[in-house]
């Protein structure tokens, strides 16, 4: 199970990349091996505006759909645009061509509250 | 309650399956591979599935053929000793499909019947018979290149007839194959003593077969449109509804439930199961509610320019989706769905569940074999 060191993550097997004030999100290897092969992907229109915690779209794969949580507060500027026809990429390359969108991070969100590689991996493995 | 578990299951681990719960059984989901490669190798070549969670139950002896006959929905004088049908056991009273099964017809008064894992103890109530699921495993052998890969095993086993079965050896095991399966795809069934199991696995592994779990044998069985009971199949749904008015023979004098089915046959059914075709990926899902559109649901044909996501443009309700999920043929979501009978092929309803608005369009399966306009 590939856990990058330098990203971080959440309890609901999101992770995030960060650089400046955005914050790049895509789901977890840990997250696409449990959820199969991914057959569609459901993410917000540019310009939407998420709250911490709040459904940022969703994961359907053959055998279940599961909702994504916005990591972070903020402003929805991108979304991966060739998830709509390839959603297989979240399987091949969850932390690569599997990003689902980025977000332009609300001030005062404190990237410290999410988890570190090394405590995403003890949540994995207990 | 403990899991049933397979003769092959050590086999399916090292094969790196995952495994899912199924009928009071534990049975692969999917392989490495992953369920979209398991189901397209079905389609293009040849898989294996272990289904060893249908049960067997053998009924031996004077009296048998009689029995099944005066309880089944399906007629045996259409067939013979060495052949295979599927069939209907009904609820005396209002006609639900209480099981659907494959009949194996193996001898004068032997016959393995094969109903599905949950169901073995009420199909034993009616028809009695000895449980011999145990000590045996059920290999499905599937895809337009399965007798190929089956040869390797038996060639007498890969050259039986489609709803044809046969009995052969293997190192000194009897077993019997049987054309038959559940994929929309030619292909073989083997019952097969769990000591020579592990060697039948390898030897068609070996010969090129893909292994496939549950995963794929429910998206082949739903995009070739055939019903799985406990969703197009069950309490409340006669075979009529299901639309396999096929598999009654009301020539029949009697069989379980034929008063009830005939009253609804003259009343005609309050709904039939038809199959939806989504206009994007989305995946149709079992729960959802169908309705006809309201109004214009997209400009020009179908497929043609943007449509909304929002359940806004919904009319009346005419009914529910039993079974969803992606076609990987079509790339498309597909369901099967209870609809009013006077639906006409070709409507185009709006499909809503979970916050979702899908159109969808009543088509006749099997999805695979559909032919699909060009898109823009």
């Amino acid at each position: 199970m590939e856990i990058p060191e330098t990203l971080r993550y959440t309890d609901d097997h999101e992770w995030v990349r960060i650089d400046g004030g955005r914050a790049t999100i895509g789901i977890t290897d840990f997250a696409q091996s449990a959820l199969g092969d991914v057959v569609f992907v459901q993410l917000p229109e540019p310009g939407a505006a998420v709250a911490r915690g709040a459904t940022l779209g969703e994961v359907e794969s053959t055998k279940s759909v599961s909702e994504v949580y916005a990591p972070l507060a903020g402003v929805v500027i991108e979304v991966n645009p060739e998830l709509a026809s390839s959603p297989e990429r979240l399987n091949s390359d969850p932390y690569g061509l599997g990003w689902l969108c980025v977000i332009e991070v609300a001030t005062g969100e404190d990237f410290a509250t999410l988890l570190t590689a090394e405590r995403y991996r003890e949540l994995t493995q207990s | 309650m403990t899991l049933e578990r397979s003769p092959l299951h050590a086999a399916h681990v090292e094969l790196g399956a995952t495994f899912v719960e199924f009928g009071g059984w534990e049975m692969p989901l999917s392989y490495p591979s992953g369920t979209l490669a398991e189901h397209l190798a079905c389609r293009h070549g040849a898989v294996v599935f272990d289904v060893s969670h249908l049960g067997t139950v053998r009924l031996e002896g004077p009296g048998s053929f009689a029995l099944l006959q005066a309880t089944l929905t399906n007629d045996l004088g259409r067939i013979a000793p060495g052949g295979a049908q599927y069939s209907h056991l009904l609820a005396e009273h209002d006609a639900s499909v209480l099981d659907d099964m494959i009949v194996w017809w193996l001898g004068e008064e032997r016959f393995d019947v094969m109903p599905n894992a949950s169901n073995t103890a009420s199909v034993r109530a009616a028809i009695g018979g000895v449980d011999v699921t145990a000590g045996r495993v059920v290999l499905a052998v599937q895809g337009p290149r399965a007798r190929e890969a089956l040869a390797a095993v038996s060639p007498e086993a890969a050259r039986v007839g489609r709803f044809r079965t046969v009995a052969f050896q293997l190192r000194g095991a009897a077993c019997v194959a049987a054309g038959t399966g559940y994929t929309g795809e030619d292909g073989v069934e083997c019952a097969v003593p769990a000591e020579v199991a592990g060697k039948v696995l390898a030897d068609l592994l070996a010969a090129g077969a893909v292994p496939a779990g549950l995963g794929a044998r429910d998206t082949l069985r739903l995009e070739a449109g055939l019903p799985l009971h406990g969703h197009e199949l069950g309490p409340g749904i006669t075979p009529l509804q299901a639309g396999l008015g096929w598999v009654v023979a009301w020539s029949k004098p009697t069989f379980a439930g034929r008063e009830a089915l005939a009253a609804e046959r003259a009343s005609g059914p309050r709904r039939l199961l038809r199959g939806l075709l989504g206009d994007g990926r989305r995946p149709l899902r079992s729960g959802m509610t169908c309705a006809r559109t309201a109004g214009p649901i997209g400009g020009g044909q179908q497929g043609a320019g943007p449509r909304s996501e929002t359940s806004d443009l919904a009319g009346e309700v005419v009914g529910q989706v039993t079974s969803g999920n992606f076609s990987p043929v079509l790339g498309r979501g597909i369901g099967l769905a209870f609809l009013a009978p006077d639906t006409p092929g070709g409507a185009e309803l709006l499909v809503t569940g979970r916050g979702a608005g899908l159109p969808a369009t009543v088509v006749r399966p099997p999805f695979h074999r559909l032919a699909l306009p060009a898109r823009s």
